[in-house]
């Protein structure tokens, strides 16, 4: 009955061990940290968040593998960990953008919906019956309040906000190198290539558009801003995150 | 006798150069009766909106605190202050949500939204009893008294007022207005931002 | 059952009508001579009870009703006044009439100077409330009635008989969407008179009547403060002040007050007053008056531990 690890403890996740943990969720992180790797820089004017994608076999087709979702017009997440229960995580964060909007009239704050994120996966740390969702996530946005802010959040339901983080088989590696290679006033561009730089540190294979997917934020010039009150009516904001083309990949990869 | 009448009491706001106005009657009825003279239909949101709640008495007092649990919470949750533009939308969605058996107000709402550039731009807007929002750049109108307003204001508001003459408009248009309905008067109050 | 009854019956107005009807649709041009009361030429008041057109269907009067009664439907299309105060007290200096200036349509303030007071001859006076033109038109005919009377029988007509003459011809068009409630007021031989009259037929003869709307609120300052022997400054400040407390709490009466004070030698118009005024400043610096507004919180700023002075 009792197992090396976690003993009695690790098959109910709502029962915290004599030491004080929750077993459960120290196991998904587990999962994450065996997932692929997964990064986000945050530049002076944009984010960038970038991804490996590989599939187990060359037969699986792989323009219909997704791991950088867009959630709503202003933010996008990456994730390491477990496929399904990102998928599952994506659709959650869509419905809420969604119903943000309903309200307000307008898409959450990157804040608002990591906070929306992390309270799902917060509470699947101690609902009966279910177990905590295998994955990081890295959430990249734009807002008027805050501009643009980059968050990881945990299996656990924590987050913080990162100038630049990496989750996933390559974290720690990849981190110590996003440590020498950050400072504050990365552009954009550079941030890109400091992304590929990055991922090709663990990469294994060869790095090509096809394997490779990036999301970005842009920070909107003034004049967008302008555009874009309610008043002014009939004009659709132009999108703050959007994945990059296989062909912009390419080019990247070919700098 | 429409419920809508039943208490009396009417709501303007005004667009002004980089200023806004919301004025209302102060009259409490039960139908012909005055009851108060006193009695408030204009709550600040925050320190950049103001509501106007003409309607039925009950549901001013409950849409009121209605608003300001929603808009505490949103400030706390979103650590900012709500902009006009979301708090309009968030008036339309709280009275959508009872369609079916609606609060008799007609929100007014006035505000100022802060620009990217950091310059504040007049924002006025009103809604019908569940929330079709009216995003006007003139002026808009909601009480007993609205289709008077409507001509009076017509009649005085012209583009650009700087916040003195703005004032004398809104003030004028609502007294004006409200000489002409009976279940509106009994005192007034003007706010300009 | 009752139409029956008015179909047979040759003696009410509506058979008045029906047989006005009649010569109206032999005149060739369809307009009689009624129309412009060329029997004598100067309207067709003096040719006894006057004729009427009456819309070509079975039942006129319900037709009427359906395009008048603003009770039932707000949106119909021809608006009834209905708001109003008006009151009349008897006292020993003679008859105080006051009366507001409001008319409303639904919540519509369509004027606010119009002359609720008729002045039917130098010596009668009569109140409007319900339908303006029923009671102006009504009053200036009964005006006409009481001056052929009086050339009739070399004295002044009574303010019973003259009231009784209205409240009988207003009974003949019982059901018809007359709606009239007026105090007629004068001085006769026998002293000071009012006597209410409406159109349901009542009539009474008493001390002190208000009509309309906002004539609770009139009735509250006016039963408290009246006394018989009040002065003749005293009476018209009760009858201002009665009609600002309508004016003030009804939302269907306001605007002005018009006073008028009937005495043995007829009556005499005392004054206009604005009720916003009196709200603040009173009715001005005339005999009786407080010297300061009506207004509660004017009359009791600074007066109490609720609402203490200011410093």
């Amino acid at each position: 009955m009792a197992s090396a690890d976690g003993g009695a403890y690790s098959y109910s996740l709502t029962v915290f061990s004599p030491s004080g943990k929750l077993v459960q969720i120290e196991h998904a992180l587990a999962a994450v940290s065996q997932g692929t790797t997964s990064l986000g820089i945050k530049a002076s004017n944009g984010i960038v968040i970038a991804t490996e994608k590989k599939s187990s076999s060359i037969l699986v087709d792989d323009s219909m593998i997704e791991r950088v979702a867009v959630i709503c017009p202003n933010i996008g997440i990456v994730y390491s960990g477990m496929g399904p229960d990102f998928r599952v995580l994506v659709a959650r964060a869509r419905k809420s953008a969604q119903a943000y909007w309903k309200i307000y009239g307008e898409y959450p704050p990157t804040r608002v919906l990591t906070q929306e994120l992390a309270n799902i996966m917060q509470q699947a740390t101690h609902s009966g019956g279910i177990r905590p969702f295998g994955v990081s996530l890295l959430v990249a946005g734009w807002d008027v309040n805050r501009g643009s802010t980059l968050y990881q959040v945990d299996p656990s339901g924590s987050y913080w906000a990162w100038k630049a983080s990496a989750i996933g088989k390559n974290m720690v590696n990849a981190k110590t190198f996003l440590e020498k290679r950050y400072n504050d006033d990365i552009s954009l561009e550079d941030a890109i290539h400091t992304a590929l730089l990055t991922l090709k540190e663990g990469f294994e294979g060869q790095m090509t558009e096809k394997t490779i997917e990036i999301g970005v934020v842009t920070v909107p010039t003034e004049e967008d801003l302008e555009g874009w009150s309610i008043s002014s009516a009939n004009t659709r904001p132009k999108p703050t995150f959007r994945k990059l083309t296989e062909e912009e990949v390419r080019d990247y990869l070919a700098l | 006798m429409s419920i809508m009448e039943y208490n009396g009491g009417s709501v303007v706001a005004m667009v002004g150069k980089g200023c806004v106005a919301i004025a209302s009657d102060l009259r409490l009825g039960n139908q012909a009766l005055g009851i108060s003279s006193n009695f408030q239909k204009i709550f600040p949101i925050t320190d950049h909106i103001y509501l106007g709640l003409p309607g039925l008495a009950t549901d001013v007092t409950t849409l009121k605190e209605q608003f300001r649990y929603r808009v505490n919470m949103y400030t706390i949750k979103e650590e900012r202050e709500i902009e006009p533009e979301a708090f309009a939308h968030l008036v339309s969605s709280t009275l959508y949500e009872r369609r079916f058996g609606p609060f008799f107000i007609e929100p007014v709402m006035a505000g100022l939204t802060k620009k990217p550039s950091g310059e504040y731009k007049p924002f006025i807007a009103a809604s019908d009893l569940i929330g079709c929002l009216n995003f006007a750049k003139d002026f808009v109108v909601a009480g007993t008294a609205s289709s008077k307003l409507f001509g009076v204001a017509e009649g005085l508001w012209e583009p650009g007022l700087e916040p003195e003459d703005l004032f004398e408009t809104i003030s004028q248009t609502l007294l004006n207005a409200v000489d002409r309905d009976a279940y509106s008067g009994w005192g007034a109050v003007v706010h300009v931002m | 059952m009752n139409s029956l009854v008015q179909r047979f019956d040759t003696n009410n107005a509506l058979s008045e009508i029906k047989r006005t009807s009649a010569i109206i649709e032999e005149d060739g041009d369809n307009v009689s001579d009624l129309m412009w009361g060329s029997y004598g030429g100067f309207g067709n008041l003096a040719t006894g009870i006057p004729k009427f057109n009456i819309p070509a269907v079975p039942d006129p009067s319900a037709f009427l009703r359906l395009h008048t009664d603003d009770h039932t439907d707000p949106s119909c299309r021809i608006k009834i006044q209905h708001g109003t105060t008006t009151l009349a007290f008897r006292f020993k200096g003679g008859v105080i009439v006051a009366v507001d200036s409001r008319a409303t349509a639904g919540s519509y303030i369509a004027s606010g100077t119009v002359k609720k007071v008729i002045e039917i001859n130098p010596y009668l006076l009569g109140t409007m409330a319900g339908g303006a033109a029923d009671c102006q038109y009504w009053e200036t005919y009964l005006g006409i009635q009481c001056r052929l009377h009086e050339l009739r029988n070399k004295e002044r007509i009574s303010v019973a008989a003259a009231s009784k003459y209205l409240s009988n011809l207003v009974y003949s068009y019982k059901g018809m969407g007359l709606s009239m409630g007026t105090m007629i007021c004068g001085w006769d031989k026998t002293g000071p008179q009012v006597y209410y009259v409406d159109s349901d037929g009542t009539r009474l003869k008493g001390d002190l009547f208000s009509v309309g709307s906002g004539s609770t609120f009139a009735y509250g300052v006016l039963d408290q403060g009246h006394h018989w022997d009040l002065s003749d400054e005293d009476a018209q400040e009760l009858g201002r002040r009665s009609i600002y407390a309508a004016g003030h709490r009804d939302a269907f009466s306001g605007n002005t007050i018009n006073l008028y004070h009937v005495k043995e030698d007829g009556w005499k118009f005392i004054g206009n007053y604005d009720v916003s005024k009196m709200h603040y400043e009173g009715p001005g610096d005339i005999p009786g008056a407080p010297g300061h507004g009506y207004g509660y919180s004017i009359r009791t700023a600074g007066k109490s531990s609720a609402d203490p002075p200011t410093s």
